[in-house]
């Protein structure tokens, strides 16, 4: 089979930084699930995904020297609140970039861990097809968008989340590449995530209250159960088809959803801190954008080096979706 | 119905009680505390509980715990019990030539068997093994017996008080053994279920079956 690498990734984050107090005063002094990260980013009312994205993949073009109407031939998507209702943005995307793509898939699931599913995807189609590279895109954007609207920045989970966007080129090269990847679908959780307003009406349903994210409240316990265990679990099951032991991990970059999943999934990885790199701290909740995000950081902060084996892990909304990948890290730093 | 004296606890700090945790706040402690793993000197460390369903019912299983010489059985190291002394105190060797005294304490009607024990002496019994039998009919729905078995870390496991009574200077102390207690106690209840289950299942008598000996 060809060898498939992620040859880069690149980052944009809003400019907008949020601090706890325009939470209220509660924001910082809570713990657990809702423990709020010291700052986020928040995008601007008009600021539109594909933008983001154009913004984070001219860096990647400009550091891996592509040419979009000749190197850009698969985009692929993950935006947590599209620009619009009913089309994603990835062929704006490709207007914007000047690429001139056979496929474009703007994916609607995989949420928080749809920078893998996309991986996984983008392997497929370089394997079976003649498609050049692939770009992967994730935006978060449901910072701004949804928990900075003033009826709901007072919800305990409203500071927790933060936007940005993180890209990824992926082809076939041996570079930095893809040795392992595992993906599952956990069907009883599809449900347990809804966006709804407080008054009951549905989003498309015309009214006064805001909408907002929430779980189905008597099956958080078993959502928090899920998502401690399965990502360890994922993980050591990419390690194993790797042929590697999860401690033998340089760098673990998961998605972010709070610091007490992010110490669960390391202690139980038997990682040490500081192998498992997140921004949990400046950039709160990234959902799918995390995990380019935190390789981009990782590498500006050098704790990410050519040769490094690095594993990628996380898990979407109430653990529907899961995943995990290890790569043989071969690809240089961006440029800020 | 009764309601709580408003004063009765007044003082008593870092209850967590629903008049001044709701659930938001209930579940930030509750998160905190919940790892995927714990590492093993946190859970076994200052007590080791471990528990097993026998397919024997509780009264059965309470007469032959409570019947000291079933640990000839049913332990890994306890043999050639022997009466010595007042209020039932037996002697007999455990981990090869080390004197083990013993002194069971049952209670009938709580189904409870408690094995006190010390090497070397028996003066002081602080090897303490805590068993309770439960009916299983009641907390698992099912026939049958559930064994509660729990150890706490008495400080003489850190070390021998009584250094002057051993014999045998190449033998380890008791209490060095306690990172794995989890497993050789683990180790013997699963003995003390083949026994019970293998016998019940046959409509035998359950014993200890143990005979006089020079």
């Amino acid at each position: 089979m060809t060898t498939v690498s992620l040859l880069g990734v690149a980052s944009y984050l809003p400019e907008h930084v949020v601090e706890n107090d325009f939470f209220g005063a509660a924001a910082s002094q809570r713990k657990g699930m809702f423990g709020a990260p010291t700052t986020r980013r928040h995008v601007a009312r008009d600021e539109q995904a594909a933008a983001m994205i154009e913004r984070a993949a001219q860096k990647l073009v400009t550091e891996l020297d592509l040419e979009p109407a000749r190197d850009i031939d698969g985009i692929f998507t993950n935006v947590a609140l599209p620009d619009q209702a009913f089309t994603g943005c990835g062929a704006e995307v490709a207007h914007r970039l000047g690429a001139r793509p056979r496929w474009v898939l703007d994916l609607h699931n995989t949420g928080c861990v749809s920078f893998i599913y996309m991986l996984a995807l983008a392997r497929m189609f370089l394997q079976t097809s003649e498609l050049r590279g692939v770009l992967l895109c994730n935006v978060q954007n449901a910072a701004g968008r949804v928990f900075s609207q003033p009826e709901l920045a007072q919800l305990p989970q409203a500071p927790v989340p933060g936007d940005g966007c993180g890209v990824g080129y992926v082809a076939a090269s041996a570079v930095s590449p893809l040795l392992s990847l595992v993906q599952r679908c956990n069907p009883p959780f599809a449900g347990d995530m809804q966006a709804i307003a407080d008054d009951g009406r549905r989003y498309w349903e015309p009214g006064l209250r805001p909408i907002a994210l929430q779980f189905t409240e008597r099956r958080v316990a078993a959502i928090i159960e899920r998502g401690n265990a399965v990502v360890p679990e994922l993980v050591s099951e990419a390690c194993r088809a790797a042929g590697v032991r999860p401690t033998e991990l340089d760098l673990l970059v998961t998605n972010q959803p709070n610091r007490i999943f992010l110490r669960n999934w390391c202690e139980a990885l038997e990682l040490p801190r500081e192998k498992h790199h997140d921004t949990f701290d400046r950039y709160g909740n990234l959902f799918g954008a995390a995990l380019p995000i935190n390789i981009v950081d990782a590498l500006e902060q050098q704790k990410l080096v050519a040769g490094n084996l690095l594993g990628l892990g996380g898990f979407s909304h109430a653990g529907d979706y899961a995943a995990a990948a290890v790569l043989r890290w071969g690809a240089g730093v961006p440029r800020p | 119905m009764k309601a709580l004296d408003p004063a009765g606890l007044t003082g008593i700090d870092g209850l967590i009680r629903c008049e001044d945790y709701d659930r938001n706040a209930l579940g930030e402690h509750l998160t905190e505390l919940t790892h995927t793993v714990y590492p093993h000197a946190e859970v076994y460390g200052k007590f080791c509980t471990i528990h097993a369903h026998i397919e024997c019912p509780p009264e059965l299983v309470f007469s032959y715990m409570r019947d000291p010489y079933s640990l000839l059985e049913w332990t890994y190291s306890v043999r050639k019990l022997r009466p010595a002394g007042a209020d039932g105190l037996l002697v007999g060797v455990d981990s090869g030539n080390t004197p083990i005294y013993v002194r069971t304490r049952s209670n009938e009607q709580a189904l409870t068997v408690d094995y006190h024990c010390a090497w070397d002496q028996g003066s002081e019994l602080w090897m303490v093994y805590l068993n309770r039998i439960v009916p299983a009919e009641i907390v698992l729905k099912r026939p049958g017996s559930v064994v509660l078995w729990t150890n706490c870390h008495h400080p003489y496991y850190d070390r021998n008080p009584f250094p002057e009574l051993n014999q045998d200077a190449e033998r380890a102390w008791v209490g060095d053994w306690w990172p794995l207690f989890f497993a050789g106690h683990t180790l013997e209840l699963r003995n003390l279920k083949a026994i019970l289950e293998h016998r019940f299942r046959r409509g035998q008598e359950l014993g200890p079956r143990v005979v006089e000996s020079a």
